[in-house]
This record gives structure tokens, sequence and C-alpha cells, in this order.
């Protein structure tokens, strides 16, 4: 999944000469937090409503609206400014974002703004990479780690005529061997498991049945 | 408190299901029947006959090409490629001869068993075949082909406009289908108590599913910890469910009473016993009485240990439904008539010995996560639902 993939194309910039007071406005009414600067088309600086509001006297100080109507963006705007590609994946912008704890990137192509990305927006994504969408059967398990394991998985259940919604996979416990999880579209995964144990598989879920 | 039962069931409802290695078979109907039977709980009543639902009647929440794909399939004339888009002849829902009908039938059940109590011919009436909750409307999942708490649901609020249906789904999955035929409809409560979706199938019923649109606030959902026991299972039903109903004011229950909690079943992870069985249908029992005049439709559902659990869990249910005393001991004529046939020693007592249940491992850490769960849905939901 791609940035482009969960990006917001529609962006709210602000320039370097919007006063503070107008910028939380928009972001009162957008409730958006953070805003791209831009000054004739490029990109210059980005700005959140929390700098603005910490650049000001507190709420309640009789001097506060004022000095909002005075401060301008380009007073307080971070200048460099970590932008995002289209094409990145997303975890690429996921790494950025907790490495330097950002909440969102300016996604820039050709020079231009062509997106945002959040890490809400980041969230969302993976959620829909582990989420369950379709109706299924969690099946984990242990393969070595060789080429055409996950064939031999994938082949068993096939036979049976079971489609797979979903695959994820993880670094197993032990060294050579990695951590499969599967959902399968069925509500009864017994026969998949049984099939799978008598070709040699070890499963991780569901749990073997206790022997009354 | 009391009012009159009614009890529907006929021959043709026993002809849905997948053949007899499959899970989902009307064994667990006449094993239930006969239990019920050889504890005189049917004496002085007689099996209400269903007629089947219509076409008209299921398109209410299923589309017209599904309902057509049905019917071919019962003919056997469907290619695979075109079965399995709609979820059929996979191992869950494989193809079976005539099986419009016989889908078709059990909807009607449940239709006649809501017929009847909104009539006020009884009080509160039992359709255990009921309570095919998986299933969509263009898909068949899990067992489930046509839906027929959504059916009658939806005709219920044809036929009475602005009726209140409180929907109270305690199988051990998760009661997709149904959820989301009324996920924005105000007027539908659906109540879904089950094991989690991060290890059971479908996969949904988080916390945060709480319905869409003007719906908001009427879709709840408590995803409970693999292994939970009785205790924190009550805990959090009786947590949730009268507070969600009251804060409702709903003008009839339907409840689907799926069995497979028991920590018996071959497809769950969750740790029940029939005292769990036996306190749910008692206590939707007494929140009909206490909400809506009685009106309370009991169905079936889920319970795959055909043998030990699921009769007996069942009888339960019809016994609160016939406000009737259950008594201690397991027929021995019932014993006997089926011990040949079980691969499993039959109960003798109809109440499990909480001694052969000893304590799950991390009761506390599970019934704790349990709680949240509520809490979170009580704190979100009922602010939304006045």
């Amino acid at each position: 999944m791609l940035v482009e993939d969960c990006m917001t194309r529609e962006v709210l910039t602000v320039t370097p000469e919007t006063t503070a007071g107008e910028a939380l406005r928009m972001s009162r009414e957008r409730r958006i937090r953070h805003f791209p600067v831009l000054e004739n088309g490029r990109l210059v600086g980005i700005i959140s409503d929390r700098d603005l509001r910490d650049a000001a006297p507190p709420a309640g100080d009789p001097e506060r609206a004022a000095a909002l109507e005075k401060l301008k963006v380009k007073d307080v705007m971070r200048r460099e400014v970590t932008t995002a590609h289209p094409l990145d994946p997303i975890e690429h912008a996921a790494r950025d974002m907790n490495e330097r704890r950002i909440g969102c990137l300016p996604v820039v192509s050709g020079g231009k703004l062509v997106g945002i990305i959040t890490s809400s927006d980041v969230m969302r994504a993976l959620m829909r990479l582990v989420g369950a969408h379709e109706p299924g059967s969690r099946l984990e398990l242990e393969l070595i780690d060789r080429p055409g394991a996950l064939a031999g998985v994938a082949e068993i259940i096939r036979d049976l005529n079971v489609n797979i919604v979903s695959v994820l996979s993880a670094p197993g416990k032990s060294p050579g061997k990695k951590t499969m999880v599967l959902r399968l579209a069925m509500i009864n995964p017994t026969p998949v498991v049984q099939e799978l144990e008598s070709a040699g598989y070890r499963i991780l879920w569901p749990p073997q049945q206790e022997e009354e | 408190m009391s009012g009159a039962a009614a009890i529907v069931h006929s021959p043709e409802l026993e002809a849905y299901g997948f053949g007899d290695e499959h899970p989902f078979n009307p064994r667990r109907l006449r094993l239930t029947l006969r239990l019920c039977e050889e504890l005189g709980l049917f004496e002085g009543y007689s099996f209400v006959k269903p007629e089947p639902a219509t076409v008209e009647d299921l398109q209410t929440v299923h589309s017209l090409n599904y309902i057509r794909r049905v019917q071919e399939a019962g003919k056997m004339q469907t290619d695979f490629e075109t079965l399995v888009h709609y979820g059929l002849g996979t191992p869950d829902n494989p193809v079976f001869p005539d099986m419009h009908a016989a889908c078709a039938y059990v909807v009607g059940g449940t239709l006649r068993a809501c017929e009847m109590v909104m009539s006020g011919e009884a009080t509160h009436a039992m359709c255990i075949s009921g309570g095919l909750h998986h299933a969509l409307r263009s898909r068949a999942s899990g067992f489930c082909v046509y839906n027929d708490a959504g059916v009658a649901i939806a005709r219920l609020r044809q036929e009475y406009p602005g009726l209140r249906v409180a929907y109270v789904d305690t199988d051990a999955h998760h009661g997709d289908g149904v959820q989301w035929m009324f996920y924005s409809d105000p007027e539908v409560l659906t109540v879904s108590m089950h094991e989690t979706g991060r290890y059971l199938f479908p996969g949904t019923g988080e916390t945060g599913e709480l319905g869409r649109n003007a719906g908001r606030g009427y879709s709840l959902n408590v995803p409970l910890e693999p292994f939970t026991d009785d205790e924190s299972w009550i805990e959090c039903f009786e947590a949730l469910v009268p507070e969600a109903l009251r804060a409702f004011r709903p003008d009839i229950i339907v409840s689907q009473n799926g069995v497979d909690g028991h920590r018996l079943d071959p497809l769950t992870h969750l740790s029940a016993t029939t005292r769990l069985y036996e306190h749910i249908p008692h206590r939707m029992h007494e929140l009909a009485h206490e909400l809506c005049g009685g009106r309370w439709v009991a169905l079936g559902g889920g319970g795959y240990d055909h043998w030990r659990v699921v009769p007996r869990a069942w009888t339960f249910v019809w016994a609160a439904v016939s406000h009737q005393e259950v008594p201690e001991r397991v027929p021995e004529d019932w014993i006997r008539d089926h011990q040949p046939e079980s691969p499993v020693a039959l109960p003798s007592f109809m109440r499990d010995d909480p001694e052969d249940h000893p304590p799950i491992e991390r009761a506390k850490e599970i019934s704790e996560k349990n709680r949240r769960a509520v809490e979170e849905v009580l704190e979100k939901a009922l602010p939304l639902m006045s």
C-alpha cells in the first residue's frame, strides 16, 4: 500500500502571511491540526494548531486575541519540512513519522504539494491491512523459512475450495521459522487444519481440542 | 410472571442441514426435541407448523439475484465459479438438493413465531431452527443461507410501522449478518456478545461498530476474550443487556440462542457451561416482561457439541419460554436411546457440575479485559440512544 492510496488529496494550506488567528479558526472549523505553508505554490514550511497556540499568550489572557491577529504563520512555522512521495510505501511514511515524532507529512511530487498524510491515515491503512473486511477465521501456523513453504499451504487450502481473505507473516519464535497468520473465508476451519496437520504443518491457532 | 408459550416446529425444518458429517446438521434439533419430550416439557403443547417464507419475504433483506442462485443451486445445475461468488459450494455451505425450500422453511418458522407473539396468540414463542445470523444480503456465510431473523425483523417493521425491535445475540460468533442489515436503523437495536473476532469467525463485532448515520448507537458489540468463563460472561451480560434494553425501550425482543460458547464446543474457544445457558434465557424472559409485555421470540443458532451440550442448553431455552422447571437428571430413556450412536459419553445431569470445569487460567485478566469492553460500549453507545 502506497502513500498515494491513503493520503488526503484536498489539502488546506496557509501562506506565510496568514495570521495565527485565522489559521486557528480554519483549524477549528475544518478540524485540521496541520497546515502546509505555501508561497507562490512552493512548500516553504509547516505549522500545527499547537505551534500557533503556544506562541500566543494563554487562553484567558486579555492580550491573547490581539496577539493572535498580529502573529503571522511565518513567525512560528517550521521551515525544515519532512515530506513524503506519493509512491512511498506507507511503512516508510510510518517510520519517518515515528522516528521524527511528527504527526503528518506533506506529500510532494515534481516540486508540487499533491496531498498530506497523517498518522491517522497510516493507522487506518494498517487497520485495512490487518482488519476483517470479509467474514473469516484465523489460522496461525509455523512454517520453515524456505522457498515454496507458503505455496504448499496455499495448495492445500485451494484443494478444499476455500478462499484466503488475508495473509500476514512475522518472524518465527525460533530461527529458520516464520509465523503465518491467514484469515480463511470459513466458519469451520477444521477441514483445513486436519489436512495441514496430516501434511506435517504445525498449527498455532486454533488451539488443539482437549482430549476428553 | 407468565404468558402463553408456543413452539414452532415441523419435520420440514429438519431438512436444513449439510450432511451427517457436517457440524450444522438437524441432529441438533432432533436430540433437543426428544430431550424436552422425555422431560415432559412438551406436555400440553403441540408444535405450530410454519409455512415457508415467500420470495417476497426473503427479498426484504436478500437480493433477488442471490435467491435465484440458491434456487438453482438446489437443483444442482450451477457451476462452481458462480456458486462460490455467493458463498455456496464451500466446505462451510455445501449445496444440497432443494436447499431453497429447506432454507425458506426455516425463515418461515421464525416469521411464524414473530407473528404469534405480535398477534397475541402467544406471549413467547420459540423456533429453535432459527438464528441463522451470518447470512448476508447476497451471500451465504457461516452455515447460514437465508437470514431468518433479518427477514422476520424487516417484515415486522413493515407490518407495524414504528415497532421497536431489540435483537440480542449470545452465539459465540458475532451476529454480523443481522447487524449489517439494520446498521442504519435506529428502531432496531442489535446487541451481540461473542468471542473476539481476532480469534474467531467472522472477525467483526468490535466495540467500535456502533451503527451508521441515524442508526449510530443502535448496534452494540462486546467481544469476549478466548476462554471466557460463566462468571465473566454473566457479569458482562448483566452489565450491558438490561441497561441497553431499558434505554432502548423495545416493543418486542428477538433473542438468538447460539450455545457454541460452551467449553466443549469444537469450533470456538470460550469456556462457558450450562450455567450461562440457563441464565441467559431466564433473564431474557424477565426483561421481556419488564419492558415489552412479555413479547419475546427465542431462536436457536450455533452449537456444535451435538450430544452433550446442545440438547441440554436448548432445553433451558424452552423451559424459560414456557415457564417450566428443568429437572436435575437427564432421563434415562434419552441416554439409553442415544448413547449407542454417540461418540462421547452422554451426561447424566442437566446442569454441568462445576467440579468438572476447573477455573480457567488468567481468569482475572480475562474478566478485566471483558469488563473494559462493556464499559467502553456503554460509554459510547448509551448517550447516542436517546
